[in-house]
Parts: C-alpha cells; sequence; structure tokens
C-alpha cells in the first residue's frame, strides 16, 4: 500500500437495503454508507474502542451521573450554510424518541430519556437530563441512528442529506446510484478523496464480479466467502483487507421455553464444545474464540471469563440433569455464509459430549420472522462495534426488544444498573466485567467464535479502515488518480 | 381463420386472468408481511398497524383483488408498496431495458440457430454436424448463470472488452447501457439457441429423407429449389413452436441473467419487489409474463398456419 494522494473519486458498491431506504439516519432503513459521510454525531467510537469528541468539543456530568452536558463546537456548517447550534442537537435526539420516526435506537434512549429533558441552555450547549443514572450515556450518543441533522428538517434530510459531514451530498437514488464531494469547510479538514460513487448491486457475485473488472474499487456490508476471497486476494488488482473480529456469530437458546429455561443446562451446551476446533472447520481459523463472551476482545472492557470446559465437565451436568443423549434441533439459513458451517460445526463437536445435534435449514427470506426468537436453538450474528452499555442493555437486558435469548435475569439487570450508576471508571469496569463473567455462566447467548470480515478492495484504496459500517472517511483514499 | 384467432385470443384474455389470480394468492401465502417488510424490523406496532390500514391490507384478499383488477384494465397498476413511485412508469423503464437485451438475443439466437441446424442437418454425420451438434449439446446442459459466470470472466476480467455489471439505474439513457448489454445478451442467446438448432437439425433430416423430397429431385429440381421451396417449410414447422417456447423461456431466463450482471430490467425489478414483498409490482409483472407467454404461442401458431396450407385452408 503506498500513501494517499488528496484528490480521486472512489466508487464503492453495497447492497441496497430496499427501495424504501432512505438517508434519514434515525431510521431504519437508512443507507449506511453515506451516513458517515454525511454527517456527525455528538460523539463517536475511535478506533481504540474509547469515547471520543465529535460534534461535541467536551462534556461532563452532575456527580449522580443524570444530568449530562455537552459543550457543542462552535463556528461547524451543515453543507447549506446553516451554523450548528445546540438547537439542531436537541430536534435531532429527540426526534429519535418520536414514535413516528419508529427509530431502532428509541428502545435504547426510551427508558432513560424523556424527550422534554433534552434541552438548549445556550447556543453551544446540550443538556440531557435522565431519568435513571448512567455514566456511559455519552457511549450511546455514539450510535449511528443519532447523527445530527438540521432542526425540522427531518422530512427533507430522506433525500438532500445535508449534515456537517467531510462530504456532501450531489445524487441519492433509493437502491440506485448516489454521490457525495468533499466538504471544503467541514470543521476536521477537508477529506482526502474529491468525491465518492456509491452503486447498488444485489446481487454478491455480481458484486464481486464489478470489483474484479475494475468498476468499482470496495465492496462494502460484504463479508465473502472462503472461495471468493481467494479469487479475490489472487487477482493481481484487488486484494483482501480483514476488519478484525467485525462479526459476533452466535448460537442463542431460548431461555424462556423448555428446556434451555434450565440455567444449568444452557451451561452443558457451552462447555461442550471445542472453542478452537469450531474457530478452524467454521472459519478456518480467521478470528478469535469467543468462548461465550459477547464482548469483543477490542473493546476496552473486555474480560478474560473463566468456565470449566470440556466434554466430560458438559456429560457431568446432562446426567445431573438426567439428560444424558441429549437431543436438540440447532436452526440455521444461507442468510450468511457463516452460519451452516457454524451449526454443522458445533453438531460435530459436541457429539464429542454425547450431545446429538440435528441442523435444520431454513429459508433465509422469513428467517427473522419464523425462526429467530421462535425456535429454542438457532444461529445468527451481528455486527460488532456497540459500546459495551448498549450491548449488553439491547441484547442482555430483560425486554429488550434485541433480546433475542428471552433472557429475563433480575440479579443481571441490577448489574447493568449498578454499572451505568457508578461514576467511578476502575469500579464500573469491574462491575461491566463481573456481567461479562455472570453473562458466560448463566446466559442462553452461545459464542463459539469472532469472524474476522473479508471485505474486498483494489489494491489501489490506502487507509481503508471499517468499524460497524462506517470508514474513516477522512483518511482513506487512493494511491494514484482514478 | 378470424374465428380461430378469435378463439385464440378469447383464451389467451383467460390465461391472463386466471394467471393474475394466481400469483395474486400465491404472493399472500409468501412468509412475512408486507407491512413489517417495509418498515423494517424494528417498527413499531403501531407504526404497522397505521402502514396496514394505508395500504388496505386489512381488506379480504379478495375485495383487494377485484380493486386490483378494476384499476389495472384502466392501465393503473398502483404504486409501489417500497418507494409509492407508480407501478406502470417502475415497469415500462425496467421493460425498455429488457426488451434491449431480449429482442437482441432473439434476432442472433434464432438467426443463427437455424442457419447452424440446417447446416447440421444437411451435413449429418459429416465433422460440421458434430461440431454443431456437440456445442449445442453442451451449450443446452450449462445453465445460464454459468455462462453468464463465464462470459464474465473471459470477457469482463481476463480480457476487459466489455463491462462486467450494470452500474446504471434503469432510468439511464438506452446510450449509456449499449456498452454493458453484449454479455448478457449472448448469455439469452447462447441458452436459447442450444434446442433450436437440435429442433431445426432433426427437422431437416427428417424432411430431407420424406418421399416428396425424393420425388423433388427425381423431377430435376435444383438443391436449392428443393431445399428453399420445397424442404424448408415443413422441415422448420415443429421448430416454430421450439421457438415460441423458448421465447416464453426468456422470461425466465432474464431473472437471472440479469441478477449476474445487475442489469436494470424487469427481471432485476422483480427479484428486488420479491425481497420488499412489494406486491403492486409482482402482479404487474406476472400479467405481463402471462401477456408475453400467450402471446408469443399466439404467434407461433400463426406462423405454423403460415408455413402449413392445410392449417389454413383446412376450415380451422
Amino acid at each position: 500500500m503506498g500513501t494517499a494522494i488528496r484528490g480521486g473519486t472512489l466508487r464503492i458498491a453495497r447492497p441496497p437495503a430496499s427501495r424504501a431506504e432512505t438517508l434519514d439516519p434515525a431510521s431504519g432503513l437508512s443507507a449506511y454508507e453515506y451516513l458517515g459521510a454525511l454527517y456527525n454525531r455528538i460523539t463517536r467510537i475511535g478506533w481504540d474502542g474509547s469515547v471520543i469528541p465529535d460534534l461535541a468539543e467536551k462534556w461532563d456530568s452532575s456527580p449522580d451521573a443524570k444530568r449530562w452536558r455537552f459543550t457543542l463546537r462552535s463556528g461547524v456548517t451543515f453543507h447549506d450554510g446553516h451554523v450548528l447550534t445546540a438547537e439542531d442537537a436537541v430536534y435531532s435526539l429527540r426526534r429519535i424518541l418520536d414514535p413516528d420516526v419508529a427509530s431502532p435506537q428509541a428502545g435504547v434512549f426510551e427508558p432513560l430519556i424523556d424527550p422534554a429533558a433534552i434541552t438548549a441552555p445556550d447556543a453551544q450547549t446540550l443538556q440531557i437530563d435522565l431519568l435513571s443514572p448512567n455514566a456511559e450515556f455519552p457511549s450511546l450518543l455514539a450510535a449511528y441512528q443519532c447523527y445530527i441533522i438540521k432542526a425540522d428538517s427531518g422530512e427533507a434530510v430522506a433525500s438532500n442529506g445535508i449534515g456537517t459531514g467531510p462530504f456532501r451530498l450531489t445524487s441519492f437514488k433509493a437502491a440506485g446510484q448516489g454521490e457525495v464531494v468533499a466538504y471544503p469547510e467541514h470543521f476536521a479538514g477537508p477529506p482526502v478523496l474529491d468525491r465518492i460513487q456509491f452503486f447498488s448491486i444485489s446481487d454478491q457475485q455480481a458484486r464481486t464480479n464489478a470489483l474484479l473488472g475494475g468498476q468499482v474499487d470496495l465492496l462494502s456490508q460484504t463479508n465473502l466467502d472462503f472461495v471468493t476471497a481467494r479469487v479475490v486476494n489472487a487477482s493481481s488488482k484487488t486484494t483482501i483487507a480483514r476488519v478484525k473480529n467485525g462479526q459476533w456469530y452466535t448460537i442463542p437458546m431460548l431461555t424462556s421455553n423448555d428446556p434451555f429455561d434450565t440455567a444449568r443446562l444452557r451451561q452443558a451446551m457451552k462447555v461442550a464444545y471445542d472453542p478452537m476446533s469450531m474457530l478452524n472447520t467454521a472459519i478456518q481459523g480467521t478470528g478469535t474464540p469467543g468462548l461465550d463472551n459477547p464482548v469483543p476482545p477490542e473493546d476496552p472492557y473486555w474480560v478474560e471469563t473463566e468456565l470449566k470446559r470440556g466434554p466430560d465437565q458438559a456429560q457431568k451436568i446432562l446426567k445431573d440433569l438426567g439428560k444424558s443423549n441429549f437431543t436438540m434441533e440447532l436452526y440455521t439459513s444461507a442468510y450468511d455464509a457463516i452460519l451452516t458451517p457454524m451449526a454443522l460445526a458445533y453438531r460435530g463437536t459436541v457429539a464429542r459430549a454425547g450431545i446429538d445435534i440435528a441442523v435444520t435449514t431454513s429459508s433465509a427470506d422469513s428467517y427473522f420472522t419464523d425462526i429467530w426468537m421462535q425456535k429454542p436453538m438457532m444461529s445468527t450474528y451481528w455486527f460488532t462495534g456497540r459500546p459495551i452499555d448498549q450491548l449488553l442493555n439491547q441484547i442482555f437486558r430483560s425486554g429488550s426488544s434485541y433480546n433475542e435469548t428471552a433472557w429475563a435475569d433480575k440479579r443481571f439487570d441490577q448489574l447493568l444498573d449498578s454499572a451505568r450508576a457508578e461514576t467511578n471508571d476502575e469500579r464500573r469496569r469491574g462491575i461491566y466485567q463481573d456481567a461479562q463473567q455472570y453473562i458466560v455462566e448463566n446466559s442462553g447467548s452461545i459464542t463459539p467464535f469472532f469472524a474476522d470480515r473479508l471485505v474486498g478492495i483494489s489494491k489501489s484504496v490506502v487507509n481503508y479502515r471499517e468499524r460497524g459500517f462506517e470508514f474513516d472517511y477522512l483518511a482513506i483514499g487512493l494511491d494514484s488518480e482514478s | 381463420m378470424i374465428g380461430f384467432i378469435a378463439r385464440r385470443l378469447g383464451a389467451m384474455v383467460l390465461t391472463i386472468v386466471l394467471s393474475s389470480l394466481l400469483v395474486f394468492f400465491a404472493l399472500q401465502a409468501l412468509p412475512g408481511d408486507v407491512a413489517t417488510q417495509v418498515l423494517g424490523q424494528n417498527a413499531t406496532p403501531d407504526a404497522v398497524a397505521a402502514l396496514r390500514e394505508k395500504l388496505n391490507l386489512n381488506q379480504p384478499p379478495f375485495q383487494r383483488y377485484l380493486s386490483w383488477v378494476g384499476n389495472a384494465v384502466q392501465g393503473d397498476f398502483g404504486e409501489s408498496t417500497a418507494s409509492g413511485d407508480p407501478v406502470g412508469a417502475l415497469l415500462w423503464q425496467s421493460l425498455r431495458n429488457t426488451l434491449l437485451i431480449a429482442g437482441i438475443a432473439v434476432v442472433i439466437g434464432i438467426v443463427a440457430s437455424l442457419v447452424l441446424g440446417i447446416v447440421a442437418g444437411l451435413q449429418r454425420d459429416k465433422p460440421a454436424d458434430h461440431v454443431i451438434s456437440g456445442a449445442s449439446l453442451v451449450a443446452m446442459s450449462i445453465p445460464e448463470f454459468v455462462v453468464a459466470t463465464l462470459l464474465v470472466l473471459v470477457f469482463a476480467i481476463a480480457i476487459p472488452i466489455f463491462p462486467a455489471v450494470v452500474l446504471s439505474d434503469a432510468d439511464t439513457s438506452i446510450a449509456s447501457l449499449l456498452p454493458s448489454i453484449w454479455l448478457p445478451a449472448a448469455t439469452l442467446a447462447i441458452a436459447l439457441s442450444a434446442y433450436i438448432v437440435r429442433m431445426a437439425r432433426a427437422g431437416v433430416i427428417d424432411t430431407m429423407n420424406s418421399e416428396f423430397v425424393s420425388a423433388a429431385r427425381l423431377r430435376g429440381l435444383t438443391r436449392s429449389q428443393v431445399l428453399f421451396r420445397h424442404a424448408l417449410p415443413s422441415a422448420l414447422l415443429p421448430t416454430v413452436n421450439v421457438i415460441a417456447l423458448n421465447i416464453a423461456w426468456l422470461i425466465g431466463g432474464v431473472v437471472v441473467v440479469e441478477a449476474v450482471f445487475n442489469y436494470p430490467g424487469v427481471g432485476k425489478l422483480m427479484l428486488d419487489a420479491v425481497y420488499d414483498r412489494d406486491l403492486p409490482i409482482l402482479q404487474a409483472i406476472a400479467v405481463l409474463s402471462a401477456m408475453v407467454y400467450a402471446l408469443s404461442n399466439l404467434a407461433a401458431d400463426m406462423a405454423a398456419m403460415a408455413l402449413n396450407p392445410r392449417l389454413r385452408t383446412g376450415g380451422r
């Protein structure tokens, strides 16, 4: 890789969400790749996983972590010249709580924030009074639905994309083409690239062909399968970039129903498999063993958890429960290339503990309506990159809409609450680490591994980095004009 | 003859009505709900209920079907549930693009396969026949997405003459599509030709061995007179029906080929609509496909009549 030359046009092929996709960041149908180019948030997550300033220069909280005040940068302008004030931030955050907008982030904010308690004491200050203490609150404002738009632009922003980001929109068509060009007045300096073009290609093979044929430079939201990755790697003009541990693969067990309402049985299903064997069989070693901890090793709060593993241990638990020779159906689908290899690897490795798994492939089309949160055991994945507070509260807290194991554990919820109320950073870290250990021992979530995302890019792309769905829009560039 | 055409047109209308009915109720049975599909996984129940109301999803299916038919006969195919765009305009753009590749494929495919089939038939068991028959058998047994992938590998990636995929949207100009239409058209033409070559070859062989051709030869007619005036019209009779069937096959074939090339035609529109559960678009495409199917069969029967005097004058 050379160094980036200022200028140039980066061409990105992306799978369209649907013909209803939009540039409204709060929506559940937003066209992800545009968002980070067009908008900024109050805070963002740095490449090391810590919460860092974006539109806010600094922030502080009351000692009880209930009142938060964010001081916004001054002199930030939107693409149409409008100067950013705290009113824009108030509008954008209140909008997320608006039931008509149906934002996926609403579920995270509702228990914490009353819309009326989001205020602007002066033009540069955003103040939020939380309903309950949350020492991790700034990290929640880094979610990709929390981009700041101009006050009262909720309707228009879906198609005009006016934000404060390093690029401004020149064209956008749902499930079609779009283009953004550098916005020279961006507060963090102009981006390296002059222009980014986005092309919608639904079929993954067609997307790969476009890369191999030199028509595009980067495939977004595309985790290439191993065979295709080898082809892309072998070509003289393209290569594979890895997003380390970019995907969290998991086998959720439904804890609300028989048989997985028994915590000991869930534990048996975890200790029975061989982590290294699953990593090597299902993803050819391109990742990290998860050891049933949903927090990826890159997270600043990650801790090494402990659990006595092995087939003997699993057999012992099953024998105690009177469930020796346990049999179970494990659902999978072609929704993602790794789901079925993961299910088959799991079946293979738990056979040594006398567990008989039948792998059933279900239609990818209706997988998330008919199988997810319906069947006792299935396979799925998530993108990594959420801050720990959001991850644990969204997926493991009782009653959360993404709680895919339907786990309802009062002690765990109390752990989360006490972490949020703890303003001492070291003590809070300790509680989050206890929470990880608690999940490993008790939850219904098996995490066999985190997998690297294999991203096809042209060899001329430099400074490619990705976290969640976002690139480093300021630094990404090309090493020669193209 | 006029009575025959009138009867066939009546049957055609019935076919279209039945297929639209079938498709409408088959789509109702698809798992997944339009409202949740449009609003995303995280939609609130209130928002879903409001959208269901707006899309009349709470009416009984048969009532919805009747109101759809009422609008469709007036040329109004409704609005896309996903984007709100009028279906007629979307379909028209995509159809234009599909006709571009399908038209080229049909013309090149039929001309080439008739020539090859006739040559193979006349040169029976000679090297030319072996090459043509062998190639058509191979083409027949390879699925079109493999043909498409091979063409991309050779002509877009190894030797970059053509673009691998189409990056433009459906509303682009024909001129900007022109560089990209050749690989998809070639894929369709190859798939289309294989059967026609086999049928034409068989027809020519049968006819050249028949008594009336021997009689014509014995009366001293030249080889070309025998071939073009007497043998070919009856040799090609069965081939005409195969051509019609293959044009009908194109409707399905374009779905696969357009997906591989990201070509913005009816097939891609249909795939996206299935994914979005966009019923108005799917309905309109279903009716369109039924019409193409029925019309190409009607055209085949008329062509058969033109080639066979017995059908023309026999009172049917």
